[in-house]
């Protein structure tokens, strides 16, 4: 056994191909736009070491705080509206016997779909005549409220909003449902016993011990959040005005509108830097609960 | 007692909202994908008058769309045999192969790609698919896309090959198995269920990926389908037929698959995510 398992060709051609696809699209990627982000360079001639010039100009840059707040945006809309509604979500179907599979199954497939074709039958249900929206709220009477949904600053980031919402809850739901459904019965019935019935039940005992699971799912919806690009690029292009760039959206038009590439990898770095801090942020705070919790 | 039927209702109640919140604006894609323009802003709630198939004719016949979609079924598909059969193989080499620390560091880097948002590597892999020669081929989608597959889907699968007991594998050393033997006759078929889960995954993420697709290619004969579903919406700004069935015709082999396969997609998925 030993003999067969310290076979150094045999390790050298299971390892190295897909070690070297992962750091030649993965790592030196990375490496690279670390490079780039201390130069001034247009992507055709040679780039021009600046220092830290691209971040100071991000620092002083409107726009691009604007894009931050976005991010903040959908960070704090994850963390403080969707989590809490998955949540409660969640502990609903886990009380149901009923129809179980077909919730599940049901919420589940928005996060499937690409996000290009979520992005535009989001775009077609907010179009300003034949939108989806708008046509319920002149049906059931509430034309005041009918809006031009992107195309007006004050909505069309939290038109975005609810859009990756649709798509993400139902993923989390299964993922929290998953962990509910781990937790073993002789606890929940001790807890029943014990007269914990209901949201007594769901507050005492059920979040406390899926709180790992919570983790996660903060994680992952906090780093969709950090590094979201798409729905943005093909529902408003940023705009109106600039009202619904985030940073991956304007790192990106600093590369391909205004061939600043040194200044978007500036961007990127930023990027990468706060999601990794949230990443290791996050996954500590998880470590330490998880501890708390034996 | 008496609150107890109104208990069990509320919560379906709560539910079926939801579940009418997802449903209905892909119930209105398909029901729109069969009007014309004049129906839709007549009577946008009704059925179509008939099962008029007639956008879907004119977005098959007008444009590229069977291009498009045969071109994310082969790179989708070609992609992810390679994400597979890469990462089964490093999988195996790290669970079981006798390198501790070289394991640990493999392990470890591959780990890293957790504090990497793809999003932010995007310009300068489009920096890098033109120096290699590989803008506006379909191997600018192929290479990437398998990379992107590889830390994961090794994740799930080691934590699938730490679950099986090695006696199976005693066992094939006692019938003269290699090292590659064993790989081959006894990892490979005890893995298949959870290869077919990570497959799965692996295929609807690539099928649906767009911002590199739209990047590093350029020509229509190339382009995927979730590229041709935007610039279609793009195009048919105002035809909502025509852009209802586009969205329609891409979505309908991912919701196919999902009938098949809900459960080790949704297994996977959630697996993966946690395990990650």
């Amino acid at each position: 056994m030993s003999k067969i398992y310290k076979n150094y060709t045999a390790y050298f051609i299971f390892v190295v191909p897909a070690l070297l696809l992962y750091i030649t699209f993965y790592l030196i990627p990375l490496f690279n736009s670390l490079r780039y982000s201390f130069t001034d360079w247009n992507g055709i001639n040679d780039p021009v070491y600046t220092g830290f010039g691209n971040f100071a100009k991000a620092l002083a840059d409107e726009k691009f705080w604007v894009a931050f707040k976005n991010n903040a945006y959908f960070v704090g809309f994850s963390v403080f509206i969707q989590v809490p509604l998955i949540i409660f979500i969640s502990i609903i179907v886990s009380g149901v016997k009923r129809f179980l599979g077909f919730y599940k199954l049901t919420v589940f497939l928005p996060s499937i779909l690409s996000t290009a074709s979520v992005s535009i039958i989001w775009k077609f249900i907010y179009a300003p005549e034949a939108g989806l929206l708008n046509q319920v709220l002149r049906t059931i009477g509430l034309d005041s409220w009918v809006k031009i949904w992107l195309g007006d600053e004050a909505y069309a980031i939290f038109a975005v909003l609810v859009t990756n919402g649709w798509q993400w809850t139902g993923f989390y739901i299964v993922l929290i449902l998953a962990a509910i459904f781990a937790i073993s019965k002789e606890v929940l019935e001790a807890g029943e016993i014990d007269g914990a019935t209901g949201w007594t039940k769901a507050r005492l005992l059920t979040i406390p011990l899926i709180r790992p699971v919570i983790g996660v799912t903060l994680l992952l919806s906090v780093t969709g959040a950090m590094k979201a690009l798409d729905i943005v690029l093909i529902m408003t292009k940023g705009g109106p005005f600039g009202s619904t760039e985030l940073m991956a959206t304007y790192m990106y038009k600093q590369a391909y509108s205004m061939n600043d590439f040194g200044y978007a990898n500036a961007i990127a770095i930023v990027i990468t830097l706060f999601t990794a801090l949230v990443t290791l942020g996050l996954q500590f705070f998880n470590n330490r609960s998880k501890e708390d919790a034996y | 007692m008496n609150n107890k039927p109104k208990r069990r209702i509320l919560p379906h109640v709560i539910l079926m909202a939801y579940v009418l919140s997802v449903l209905y604006p892909l119930w209105f894609v398909v029901v729109s994908s069969m009007k014309n323009n004049t129906e839709m802003f007549n009577d946008p709630w009704g059925l179509p008058p008939s099962w008029n198939l007639t956008n879907y004719a004119s977005v098959l016949s007008n444009s590229l769309v069977i291009r498009n979609f045969m071109n994310s079924m082969f790179i989708g598909l070609i992609a992810t045999v390679t994400t597979i059969l890469l990462s089964t193989a490093i999988a195996y080499a790290l669970t079981r192969m006798k390198f501790k620390s070289l394991n640990r560091i493999v392990y470890g880097l591959l780990l890293l790609s957790l504090l990497i948002p793809p999003a932010s590597l995007l310009i300068p892999l489009y920096t890098m698919i033109q120096e290699l020669g590989l803008y506006n081929t379909y191997f600018a989608l192929i290479i990437p896309y398998a990379a992107f597959g590889i830390p994961l889907t090794v994740f799930v699968v080691s934590a699938f090959l730490k679950s099986i007991p090695l006696e199976l594998e005693e066992a094939g050393v006692m019938d003269g198995l290699t090292t590659y033997g064993i790989l081959l006759r006894v990892i490979i078929p005890l893995t298949m269920p959870t290869l077919v889960t990570v497959f799965i995954l692996n295929f609807i993420n690539n099928w649906n990926e767009y911002i590199m697709a739209s990047l590093f290619l350029s020509s229509q004969e190339l382009r995927t389908m979730p590229v041709a579903v935007v610039a279609f919406a793009d195009k048919f700004n105002m035809n909502y037929g025509a852009l209802t069935a586009s969205i329609a015709i891409s979505i309908f082999p991912v919701i196919l698959m999902y009938s098949f396969f809900q459960k080790s997609i949704i297994e996977g998925v959630t697996a993966g995510s946690v395990k990650g």
